[in-house]
């Protein structure tokens, strides 16, 4: 050992270093530690937030080693890397060499490979090699898989496998986390994940990403058209929905209605349902009609904002009270008109008529107050997801390769004895699951040597 | 009604624990078959008790800390008793059956109400995910137990103070096996587990992985039982290690079914689970 260290080239141990095993438990024990660091510390948080919690020097230095934003962090993903190149390297060392092991499976049954079996057993026949071969190769044939029969040496050996599918279990698992990988890194690279708030009845064409430094522009425009929330008697929400438009080119393309668990997707890019809220305040809604009815304008009149109109003069709505002199809700509005002094009244809701008998030239009828909503969206791309999942399929695939299927070879040698008898050996391995085997292996001897009786 | 059979389920699991224990000291038959039957009738009624929850709530019934912990007992029990239907191990009961106790009895004293469905948890694959983890836990418990059995029968057998009794125990070869036997299972559910939740993230939240502590805990664990399967496979980890392992592994777990919520702040929060 000491002398194939010796001679071994800086290569070979770089390659050595790599192909390891040991390397990847370490890995995989040195990821799994570092990895509780990110979830004691909350991550991504504004740094007024940190500075309460931790010391200005500890802050200083858990900043330094990016500790609050950790898995995204240099090093981080260079043990990602590491992790990544050690399995890569393994798998480049040990495939093929199992792929010739599969593909030459050694079909005789030496007494060399003999010894190495646990399974075994033995036993004498009157008759001839070629009829008993023939026999036994039906038998396995029909309770186990085709033999490949090898004559040499005037020996016959009879070779059977199941379940080599097995051996790539762990190769099809390993290609799957790189598989995985790649899906990740894809969407890191040219996809982006966003948040917008839009108020109902608003719509917007960009959003801001990666917390908000840039702008992603969408290439279309997203309208929410209402937004309607839902609750269970206690007032807990139970459903919230959006109402969405794709405007495209100057027209509608797509419109749904989009919950929690039901996002809207459109040209690749993703709108999750995920918050909502109240748009700013409360605003009034008056209707204002000419008394010689040539005119009409609905006027949504926010807390004291001053609302002109045409010809007229300044509306504004300056309290609300919600039953009036016992009348039901009403505001009180001030209309200023050039040159006289402001007027001040009260508004019932629904009772246009009341108004009718102030006298002026315009009547205003008082709608309610409306609030309107807003919905938090996350907006998403994603090109490498798809990528994602078929690596998460092949690994459930390999996983199960692994783990369920169990690569299990039969021999049988068939050599003519000196007393004039066949010499039958019937041996048998499994490189899982070994006591299943056992049974089965029993079975097969018994079938096998019932055969032609 | 529902709510009083899952909790009555814990008294089940209880005398069906000290039937095992019972058995494990004096090693007899019947003690352990009475724990069985115990343990049976517990899953059923167990069992009954999820199903009418189910049309009562109208949604998969594992969702707040009481059900949370309710299920988890259920799934042990039930993957305990799928083992010893499988490889005869009436005494891996003593180690097993205490913690569906502990697990049920600890949802017993929680709030057990049907609560109000948060719109995140409106979904297909709650049942998916939720169901394929919490069996995937199960059977890691039954690791657990394993390993546990393992270093104390060791333990035993090096200061060669061991009764009578632990010669007609399982021999530490068929604990280990147990060991494997629950990786090999535990690690595609855990993974399946994982793989859905992350189906279902980036339908709830638009991204399959968003380095939630949950998510990073799942991940933990993964991390730890993969490295027990390689040094298992390649190294020659058996015995003592991957019992210490399994040990560490079901720690994890634990941390990421219950610590991640009552400690950590997170998406997966949806309700005060404490409460």
């Amino acid at each position: 050992m000491a002398d194939e260290k010796r001679t071994l080239s800086p290569m070979d141990r770089v390659w050595n270093f790599f192909i390891s095993v040991k390397l990847a438990i370490v890995t995989l024990i040195v990821l799994a530690a570092t990895s509780i660091l990110g979830t004691i510390i909350e991550q991504n948080q504004p740094p007024e937030k940190y500075h309460k919690i931790y010391e200005d020097w500890a802050f200083a230095l858990m900043d330094r080693i990016n500790l609050f934003d950790m898995y995204h962090s240099v090093w981080f993903l260079l043990m990602l890397v590491l992790f990544t190149v050690n399995l890569s390297c393994c798998t480049i060392d040990r495939f093929p060499k199992m792929l010739k092991v599969v593909r030459n499976p050694r079909t005789k049954l030496d007494e060399n490979l003999e010894k190495t079996l646990s399974l075994a057993d033995r036993w004498k026949k009157k008759g001839t090699l070629p009829e008993w071969a023939g026999k036994y190769g039906e038998a396995l044939s029909a309770s186990f898989a085709k033999p490949k029969v090898t004559e040499v040496d005037g020996q016959v050996h009879l070779y059977a496998e199941t379940g080599v599918a097995s051996r790539f279990g762990v190769y099809v698992t390993h290609l799957s986390i790189i598989i995985i990988f790649i899906g990740a890194i894809l969407g890191n690279v040219l996809g982006f994940k966003g948040y917008v708030n839009i108020t109902e009845g608003e719509s917007v064409t960009k959003v801001p990403v990666r917390g908000g430094i840039l702008m992603q522009d969408l290439g279309f425009t997203v309208r929410c058209n209402a937004f309607s929330l839902e609750t269970y008697p206690s007032g807990q929400p139970k459903a919230y929905k959006s109402d969405l438009s794709v405007i495209d080119g100057g027209r509608e393309t797509v419109r749904k209605t989009i919950v929690v668990n039901d996002p809207l997707q459109y040209k690749g890019i993703w709108f999750y349902q995920s918050s909502y809220g109240q748009a700013g305040g409360a605003t009034a809604r008056v209707m204002a009609a000419r008394k010689d009815g040539t005119h009409e304008d609905m006027l949504s009149l926010a807390p004291n904002e001053p609302v002109p109109i045409d010809g007229y003069g300044i509306v504004r709505g300056v309290n609300y009270d919600q039953n009036f002199q016992g009348n039901g809700p009403a505001l009180q509005v001030v209309v200023e008109k050039p040159g006289q002094p402001a007027a001040s009244f009260w508004l019932f809701q629904g009772r246009a008529d009341l108004d009718r008998q102030r006298a002026d030239s315009m009547i205003f009828s008082f709608g309610g107050l409306s609030s309107k909503m807003f919905t938090g969206l996350q907006v998403a791309k994603d090109p490498g997801v798809n990528i994602v999942w078929l690596g998460c399929t092949l690994m459930v695939i390999g996983l199960i390769m692994a783990f369920f299927l169990s690569h299990q070879r039969v021999w049988v040698r068939l050599a003519q004895g000196a007393d004039g008898r066949v010499e039958v050996v019937l041996a048998g391995s499994a490189n899982r699951n070994r006591l299943a085997f056992e049974k089965r292996f029993e079975k097969l001897q018994t079938g096998v040597k019932a055969a032609g009786q | 009604m529902h709510t009083v059979l899952l909790k009555v389920t814990a008294l089940f699991y209880l005398v069906g624990a000290l039937a095992y224990l019972h058995f494990i000291f004096t090693l007899n038959e019947r003690s352990a078959k009475v724990g069985r039957m115990l343990l049976l009738i517990g899953v059923l009624l167990h069992g009954a008790g999820f199903v009418a929850r189910y049309f009562v709530a109208g949604y998969t019934p594992i969702t707040s800390l009481f059900e949370s912990l309710s299920f988890s007992a259920f799934a042990i029990v039930c993957v305990f008793l799928a083992f010893e239907l499988r490889y005869h191990l009436r005494v891996l009961g003593a180690f097993v059956a205490p913690l569906a106790f502990a697990f049920s009895v600890s949802a017993a004293f929680l709030p057990g109400e049907v609560r109000a469905l948060a719109p995140a948890l409106n979904s297909y694959w709650l049942p998916v995910h939720v169901i394929l983890l919490f069996f995937g836990n199960a059977v890691f418990a039954v690791a657990f137990g394993a390993a546990i059995m393992y270093l104390l029968m060791e333990k035993e057998l090096k200061t060669k103070k061991m009764g009578a009794i632990f010669k007609r125990l399982p021999s530490l070869d068929v604990l280990d096996d147990i060991n494997y036997r629950c990786m090999t299972i535990g690690f595609p559910l855990l993974t399946l587990g994982i793989i859905t939740g992350s189906i279902w993230a980036e339908y709830a939240w638009g991204s399959y992985w968003s380095w939630d502590p949950k998510e990073v805990w799942s991940l933990i664990t993964w991390l730890l039982y993969a490295a027990l399967l390689h040094g298992r496979m390649t190294v020659g980890w058996r015995g003592r290690k991957a019992a210490i392992l399994a040990i560490v592994g079901f720690c994890s777990i634990l941390f990421t079914f219950l610590g991640v919520n009552l400690l950590l702040p997170g998406l997966h929060t949806y309700t005060n689970l404490s409460g």
